[in-house]
């Protein structure tokens, strides 16, 4: 009895739960990933269903289509974003607090219905449903997760060494570019990752914005995941998608990558 | 000095007035804005859609109503060989336009066909595209890539016609005009007492200017950016108050949308999704919040290395996209032969949702003094007493940010849900709204519930937000 009161009072020990949780929960489902991509249905090894994806076609068209798509949407944000974080974060431009909140507001509503609200608005103008639109309600979905870490790490910026850029003579262009450029990159880093990530993943909001006409990789792993046959090749795309997570994980590396939504409330 | 101090009294009119105008002058881009976006060309393309019916025979029905003048000449399309094109013609000699496809080259996806006008010169592309929904309705899509000709002219006028909230752009672009006509004036009146003025003061004027101008140019950016950013948002909850099935369709001011939601008569799948999101969204973020408060004590307590491995682990949940945490659980559940329903569904949303509970509690702990806790197990208190008089007090701001946090991220979540929900008929609100809107279309009381979720979560947001506000100041 003491021996457990011992073991309660050293706080040390109150984590083991969550490590036991987050281990049978996260840890082994990742490796059953590994595990699934390197057997067939009967749970026998074999390296076939790599084989088939270096020689299904579509399955590579697909997955370098939807890292292009990625790619695309997340300069759209940035070069949209940056902008925004910036006069926000900007305090001669005297932007109000609520602002950057309305920008961050979105990302509370659900992705679908506003991805289904951006499909009615096409309609409702008369747009054709395509590329474009896809490319417009991914960046629509994903652009206040571009904004709000270039503004946290704007606002948190020593201002005094912009105002030491501009005593020692730089203009208003130069301290831009030379100051506030590379000490806002953290914050870049993590808006690409939080960007790039779930739009190379994604899955559902392309078929909603292009009535089920493009295919992005996302949905390709669901449809054979869901298939009980392909269920090995699906964990075998899984993997792919995973191994470009770890790599864009390990590009923006630093500690406000997972902050995400955490640093919000 | 009298004559100076006029001259600052000037000075100081002029920056009101000029702050008015230029005020005025955003409202003016922002009501334009839409206008714009509908002039350009990329909205000038797309508006000419109109639906085509293929028949059992192939035969092709335009179901656009022509007006009376045009009504012996409808457009025919015939079936044929795609390469033969029929020709315009001009615009009176509507049924020139033979369009001629063969039945099984009758493209499913996109394909553009040129149309070679002779009345101005242009080209016209066409484009037939088969809906997948409904393969027997095809739709005709008629876009110019050298200016407008004058059929599709004519065609435009009539969808605009028929389009009943046509007006509501002119209106739109009235009112620009006319704020745009009081800057204006507003800048010449300026302009004009500016003259009587000393050099010196014209140029602090000047550089008041280019400051004032930098700040309306950004906020004009910022605030076009809400306008397309809400747009969407503000579509579903002006429609919230109609009682149209299809969003886009005006029929009046209605609440019967909400009296549906609220006396259970909206659609059967939806209440269930209802109240499965909620019961889920509850359990996961009970069971995170104990969860990841414990979690959070242990790790701040741990010693650094181990420390820096769990805050690892906890990491991982939050980098995963969606897709992979919920099909790496899908086939851990698959793996374990567990039935898939609301049990894992809970676990799955546990998963992703403790991590950011951890995240909120950890700053809270840094922040209280070490010492409490261990002063009231000397002082004779049980592990649980001192967690719940000592502990408990200091940390809940931080787990209550974490218990909204998790409440939001599990009615939020569609990926992990999708794979983890099994086929036993389990929908929550995202997968709900995923397969009704592959169906076509979306239940019309999600208007009303969606509306309702935006104003709960502005509120919590401002709430949140005037209180840390209000922290701080402390």
């Amino acid at each position: 009895m003491n021996k457990i009161i011992q073991i309660a009072s050293s706080r040390r020990t109150w984590a083991w739960p969550y490590i036991l949780f987050m281990g049978l929960f996260v840890v082994l489902p990742l490796i059953l990933v590994g595990v699934y991509a390197l057997t067939d249905i009967d749970g026998n090894f074999t390296l076939r269903n790599f084989a088939k994806f270096f020689t299904h076609s579509e399955a590579i068209q697909t997955f370098l289509y939807s890292v292009m798509i990625a790619v695309f949407n997340t300069v759209i944000c940035l070069l949209i974003g940056y902008p925004a974080a910036y006069i926000m974060a900007q305090e001669d431009f005297k932007t109000p607090k609520v602002m950057a909140m309305l920008f961050i507001l979105p990302m509370w509503i659900n992705f679908l219905l506003r991805t289904v609200a951006t499909v009615e608005l096409f309609n409702m103008c008369g747009l054709p449903l395509g590329e474009g639109a896809l490319l417009f309600g991914l960046c629509y979905d994903y652009l206040p997760f571009m904004i709000y870490p270039i503004y946290n790490t704007l606002q948190k910026m020593d201002n005094s060494l912009v105002e030491a850029a501009q005593d020692l003579g730089a203009n208003r262009w130069q301290s831009f570019w030379k100051v506030i450029v590379p000490l806002s990159m953290p914050g870049v880093y993590s808006g690409i990752v939080m960007v790039f990530m779930p739009t190379v993943s994604t899955f559902a909001i392309a078929e909603l914005l292009t009535h089920n006409n493009i295919k992005l990789f996302g949905s390709l792993i669901q449809d054979y995941i869901t298939t009980t046959d392909l269920l090995n090749y699906g964990a075998v795309l899984s993997l792919v998608l995973l191994i470009i997570i770890a790599l864009t994980s390990f590009f923006g590396d630093h500690d406000d990558t997972g902050g995400e939504k955490g640093g919000l409330v | 000095m009298r004559e100076k101090a006029n001259g600052y009294r000037l000075m100081a009119k002029g920056y009101r007035l000029k702050a008015k105008g230029y005020r005025l002058m955003v409202v003016m881009v922002l009501l334009l804005s839409p206008f714009a976006l509908r002039l350009s060309p990329l909205f000038a393309q797309s508006n000419l859609n109109y639906t085509v019916r293929v028949g059992a025979q192939g035969e092709v029905q335009v179901l656009q109503d022509f007006p009376e003048s045009y009504a012996a000449e409808k457009v025919n399309i015939k079936l044929g060989s795609l390469e033969t094109l029929g020709t315009l013609g001009d615009l009176g000699n509507i049924d020139h336009l033979d369009f001629v496809f063969a039945k099984e080259e009758l493209p499913l996806e996109d394909r553009f066909v040129s149309v070679y006008s002779y009345t101005d010169e242009s080209e016209t592309t066409w484009t037939v595209w088969r809906s997948t929904k409904e393969p027997k309705n095809t739709k005709l899509r008629v876009q110019t890539r050298n200016g407008r000709n004058a059929f599709e002219h004519y065609l435009h006028e009539t969808l605009d016609e028929h389009r009943s909230h046509g007006w509501i752009w002119w209106v739109f672009a009235g009112v620009a005009l006319a704020l745009a006509l009081v800057a204006v004036c507003m800048q010449i009146i300026q302009r004009r007492k500016e003259k009587s003025l000393s050099s010196v003061e014209q140029e602090t004027l000047r550089r008041k200017r280019m400051g004032m101008r930098r700040h309306y140019i950004s906020q004009a950016y910022l605030w076009v950016l809400l306008l397309v950013l809400y747009a969407p948002i503000a579509l579903i909850a002006v429609f919230s108050f109609t009682n149209s099935k299809i969003l886009g369709n005006w029929t009046g001011f209605s609440l019967d949308l909400y009296a549906n939601l609220f006396t259970g008569k909206a659609d059967a799948g939806l209440n269930s999704a209802i109240w499965y999101t909620v019961i889920i969204a509850l359990v996961a973020a009970v069971c995170s919040t104990i969860l990841g408060t414990l979690a959070a004590i242990g790790i701040y307590n741990m010693r650094a290395r181990s420390r820096k491995m769990v805050s690892l682990l906890n990491s991982v949940p939050m980098i995963n996209p969606d897709i992979i945490t919920g099909i790496s659980l899908f086939l851990l559940f698959v793996a374990l032969g567990m039935s898939q329903g609301l049990v894992t569904v809970c676990i799955a949303h546990i998963v992703f949702c403790t991590p950011y509970v951890v995240l909120s509690v950890l700053p809270r702990l840094s922040r209280m003094n070490p010492n409490t806790y261990e002063a009231a197990l000397d002082l004779g208190a049980t592990p649980a007493q001192a967690l719940r008089m000592v502990m408990l007090p200091e940390l809940w701001p931080g787990m209550l940010s974490g218990f909204i946090l998790a409440l939001t991220l599990s009615v939020d979540d569609f990926g992990v849900t999708f794979f983890t929900k099994g086929s036993g008929g389990l929908e929550t609100l995202s997968t709900f709204i995923y397969s009704d809107a592959r169906k076509g279309g979306l239940t019309p009381e999600l208007r009303p519930l969606f509306t309702i979720i935006l104003l709960v979560m502005l509120t919590v947001l401002i709430y949140i937000n005037f209180r840390n506000k209000k922290q701080e100041e402390e």
